[in-house]
C-alpha cells in the first residue's frame, strides 16, 4: 500500500461511519434508513476491492477500539458477540467482492445507464448476497437458530439494501465522473 | 463528536491491563456459547450484572451505551420465540445480554490509547506472517480516529448547506459531494505524510520504494 | 539511499537567519502531467534565508515546491538540495528540509497535538527521550505548550496552523517550505504567521499571494506559466506582478 492508499483507506472508513452518523434520510417509501451500508457498497465500487475491504477492516478495528461508530451509536467489544456481528464481518467480503465485480463488470465505453445497471448488479452480489449469506450463517450457527429461521428474520431488510445498492452505483458513476480514481 | 465509551476510573476492572481483560472476554464468552441450561445462563447474566456496575458506572448509563444491542437482542427473542419456543429465546437472550454485558465491561474500562497498543501488538506478529505491515496498518487506524469528526462534521455541512438552498436531504447530493471532497483530500494528506518522513526508518520494505511515482498535482 | 541516520541539522533555536540555509538547485526541471507543461525547463538556485515566489492560480508554484523535497518528481533535469538528489534522496533531503501545507487539517495526521509533533520525529528514527524533549522545545518556541495535551479537532484554525508549524519546526530543519501559509487563517491569526515567520532563523521559501508577507523579503520569484519570468528584491518583483495582474 502507498501512502495515498493509506490515506484514502482511513478516509472512507471515516465516510462509513459519517454515512451512520449522520441523522437517517428518509428514502423512497418515506422509511427512514441509515446510509451506513451503502458506505460500505461505496467503499467497494469507489475504492476497488482491496482497499474498500481494507477501510471495512478500519471501521471494525475503530468498533472494537469501542468507539460507538455504527449506526444507532453502536460499539465496543459487544456488537462482535450479538446477533448482527455476521452482518458486521460480513463487509470486508462485502466490499472486497463489490470492489472485485465492478472491476470485471464496468465497461467504461458504455452509457451512464449501462455502467450504473452494471455496478448495482455488483453492489447486489457483493453487498447483499455475499453480505446476507455471513449474516445468515452467523445468525444459522453461533445464534444456534438454524437456516432457515435464519434467513426468515433476515430476508426483510433486503428490499431497503437493494434502493442502496442503486444510490451507492448512482453515486459511483457521478464521482468517478468527477475526479480520477482507479479500482484496486 | 464521537466520543469513546470507555469511562476514565479506579474500579478494579480498570486497573486490570487490556490483554488480559480481552482473553478473560473471550474465554467467558466460548464458555457461555455451549451453556444451554437456563438457570447457568440467569447465573452468567447476574454476575455480568454485578461486574458492569462494579466498574462504576449507572445502569442508565450502561443501558443507554446498549440501547442498540437491545433492540436487536428484542427482536432476536421474538423471532427464537416466534419461530423456535419460548424457553430456547430466553436462554438465547440471557446468553447474548450476559456477553454484552461483559463486553461491554471491559469496553468502559479500557481507554483507546490502551487498545490502540494491544492492536499493534497483534500487528507485529501479523507482520512477520506476511499479513500486513505493522507501521502503514497501525498509520491507517490512526488517521480514521483523526479524521473521523472531521469527516462527520463534513457530512453535517454538506446536509446543512442543501438544506439552505431549499434542497431535500437525498443520500445522492450527500454521498457525491463528501466522496469528491475525500478523494481530493487524499492526496494532500497523503503528500503531508510523505513530506514528515513516512514510513518510519527500518519499516519492513525500504524507504527508496515510496518515493511516491505518482503523477505531480498541480 | 546515501543517507538514512538522522543527521543533526544543528541548534535550530537562536540561530541567525541566514546560517542554516541550504542550497537548493533546479537544473534544467521540467514536470509535465497528462499532456500539459506544470514546470517548463527550469533552472534556478536558492540559498537566500529568505524567499518569496509568487504567481497565478496554475503557475505551477506549488509544484516547484513539491519537487524540492521530491513529492512530485520531475519528468526531465534534476532538483538537489545541498547537493542531495530530491528523488533518489528523499528521506535525507525532507530529514533537513520541512513543509508546511495550506491546509493544516490535511497536514496534522495524530489525533492529539504531542502524538502529532512527535509524528515526524518517530520517522526519522529518534529515541523516545530524545522525542520529548524535542516536542516541548517546539511548542515553547511557538509558545503553545499549553495546547500539548488538546485534541486536534477541538483547536481553531489558527491554532491547528500554528501545530503543523511545530510538527515541522520539531525537526529541527534547515529550510521550511511555506504553500499559502496564510490562506486559511484570519488577520489576527495571519498577522502571527508573519510574526513567527519573521523570526524564524530557518530558510524559508514561501509560495504566496498574500504580498505584503513577502515585501521585506531579499529575493522574490515570479513564476508565469511554469517559467520563472522575474527574479529579484521584492520590492521590484512584486510591482511587477502587480502591474501585470491589474
Amino acid at each position: 500500500m502507498t501512502t495515498r492508499d493509506i490515506s484514502l483507506v482511513a478516509l472512507m472508513a471515516a465516510v462509513i461511519v459519517a454515512l451512520g452518523v449522520v441523522p437517517a434520510i428518509p428514502l423512497a417509501g418515506g422509511v427512514p434508513i441509515t446510509l451506513q451500508s451503502m458506505g460500505v457498497m461505496l467503499a467497494g465500487l469507489v475504492l476497488g476491492p482491496r482497499r474498500g475491504a481494507a477501510a471495512v477492516l478500519v471501521v471494525i478495528a475503530l468498533v472494537a477500539l469501542g468507539l460507538p461508530v455504527l449506526a444507532g451509536g453502536r460499539g465496543g467489544l459487544a456488537v462482535f458477540a450479538g446477533p448482527t456481528a455476521g452482518f458486521l464481518l460480513g463487509w470486508v467480503l462485502a466490499a472486497f467482492v463489490t470492489g472485485f465485480l465492478a472491476q470485471v463488470f464496468e465497461a467504461p465505453e458504455k452509457s451512464t445507464p449501462v455502467r450504473t445497471l452494471q455496478l448495482t448488479l455488483a453492489a447486489i452480489v457483493g453487498g447483499i448476497v455475499v453480505l446476507y449469506l455471513c449474516g445468515i450463517l452467523w445468525l444459522a450457527f453461533f445464534m444456534k437458530m438454524g437456516l432457515a429461521k435464519a434467513f426468515a428474520v433476515s430476508i426483510a431488510f433486503v428490499p431497503g439494501d437493494v434502493a442502496k445498492a442503486v444510490v451507492a452505483a448512482l453515486v459511483t458513476v457521478q464521482v468517478r465522473r468527477a475526479v480520477a480514481i482507479e479500482r484496486k | 463528536m464521537i466520543a469513546a465509551l470507555a469511562r476514565p476510573g479506579t474500579s478494579p476492572l480498570h486497573r486490570i491491563a487490556a490483554a488480559p481483560k480481552l482473553a478473560g472476554l473471550a474465554i467467558v464468552a466460548t464458555v457461555l456459547f455451549f451453556v444451554d441450561e437456563p438457570r447457568l445462563l440467569a447465573a452468567a447474566f447476574a454476575a455480568a450484572l454485578v461486574v458492569a456496575r462494579s466498574t462504576g458506572t449507572r445502569f442508565a448509563e450502561i443501558g443507554r451505551d446498549l440501547r442498540g444491542a437491545a433492540v436487536v437482542l428484542a427482536v432476536l427473542g421474538l423471532a427464537d420465540w416466534w419461530l423456535i419456543d419460548g424457553p430456547t429465546a430466553i436462554a438465547v437472550v440471557l446468553r447474548l445480554a450476559a456477553i454484552a454485558l461483559f463486553a461491554h465491561a471491559v469496553t468502559m474500562t479500557t481507554s483507546t490509547a490502551e487498545l490502540t497498543e494491544v492492536l499493534e501488538r497483534i500487528f507485529g506478529p501479523a507482520e512477520r506472517l506476511g499479513l500486513l505491515d505493522a507501521a502503514r496498518a497501525a498509520l491507517t487506524v490512526t488517521l480514521a480516529l483523526r479524521f473521523v469528526p472531521l469527516i462527520v462534521e463534513e457530512a453535517n455541512a454538506i446536509r446543512e448547506a442543501q438544506a439552505a438552498r431549499g434542497l431535500d436531504a437525498s443520500p445522492l447530493a450527500l454521498a457525491v459531494p463528501l466522496m469528491v471532497r475525500v478523494i481530493v483530500r487524499s492526496e494532500a494528506l497523503a503528500d503531508a505524510i510523505d513530506a514528515r518522513g513516512f514510513p518510519p526508518e527500518g519499516a519492513r520494505r525500504g524507504a527508496a520504494r515510496h518515493i511516491p511515482a505518482r503523477p505531480p498535482s498541480p | 539511499m546515501s543517507d538514512t541516520s538522522p543527521e543533526r541539522a544543528g541548534g535550530a533555536t537562536g540561530a541567525e537567519p541566514g546560517t542554516l540555509s541550504q542550497t537548493i538547485v533546479f537544473s534544467d526541471a521540467s514536470v509535465v502531467r497528462s499532456g500539459r507543461t506544470v514546470l517548463d525547463r527550469i533552472s534556478i538556485g536558492f540559498e537566500e534565508p529568505r524567499v518569496g515566489i509568487v504567481g497565478l492560480n496554475g503557475s505551477g508554484k506549488s509544484t516547484l515546491l513539491k519537487c524540492i523535497i521530491g513529492l512530485v518528481a520531475p519528468s526531465a533535469g534534476a532538483i538537489t538540495v545541498d547537493g542531495r538528489d530530491a528523488i533518489r534522496d528523499a528521506r535525507a533531503v525532507r530529514r533537513t528540509t520541512g513543509f508546511l501545507f495550506q491546509d493544516p487539517d490535511n497536514q496534522i495526521v495524530m489525533p492529539l497535538v504531542a502524538e502529532d509533533l512527535a509524528f515526524g520525529l518517530k520517522n526519522h528514527g529518534f529515541s523516545a527521550a530524545e522525542i520529548a524533549t524535542r516536542v516541548a522545545a517546539a511548542l515553547d518556541r511557538l509558545a503553545i505548550t499549553h495546547l500539548r495535551e488538546r485534541r486536534i479537532h477541538e483547536l481553531s484554525g489558527g491554532e491547528k496552523q500554528l501545530v503543523a508549524l511545530a510538527g515541522v519546526l520539531a525537526l529541527e530543519p534547515r529550510t521550511v517550505l511555506f504553500d499559502e501559509p496564510t490562506s486559511h487563517l484570519d488577520l489576527k491569526n495571519r498577522n502571527r504567521l508573519r510574526d513567527v515567520l519573521q523570526a524564524l532563523p530557518e530558510q524559508a521559501i514561501v509560495v504566496s499571494h498574500d504580498l505584503d508577507l513577502l515585501a521585506d523579503f531579499p529575493r522574490v520569484v515570479m513564476i508565469e506559466a511554469g517559467r520563472v519570468v522575474r527574479d529579484g528584491a521584492a520590492r521590484e518583483v512584486i510591482a511587477r506582478y502587480r502591474e501585470a495582474n491589474r
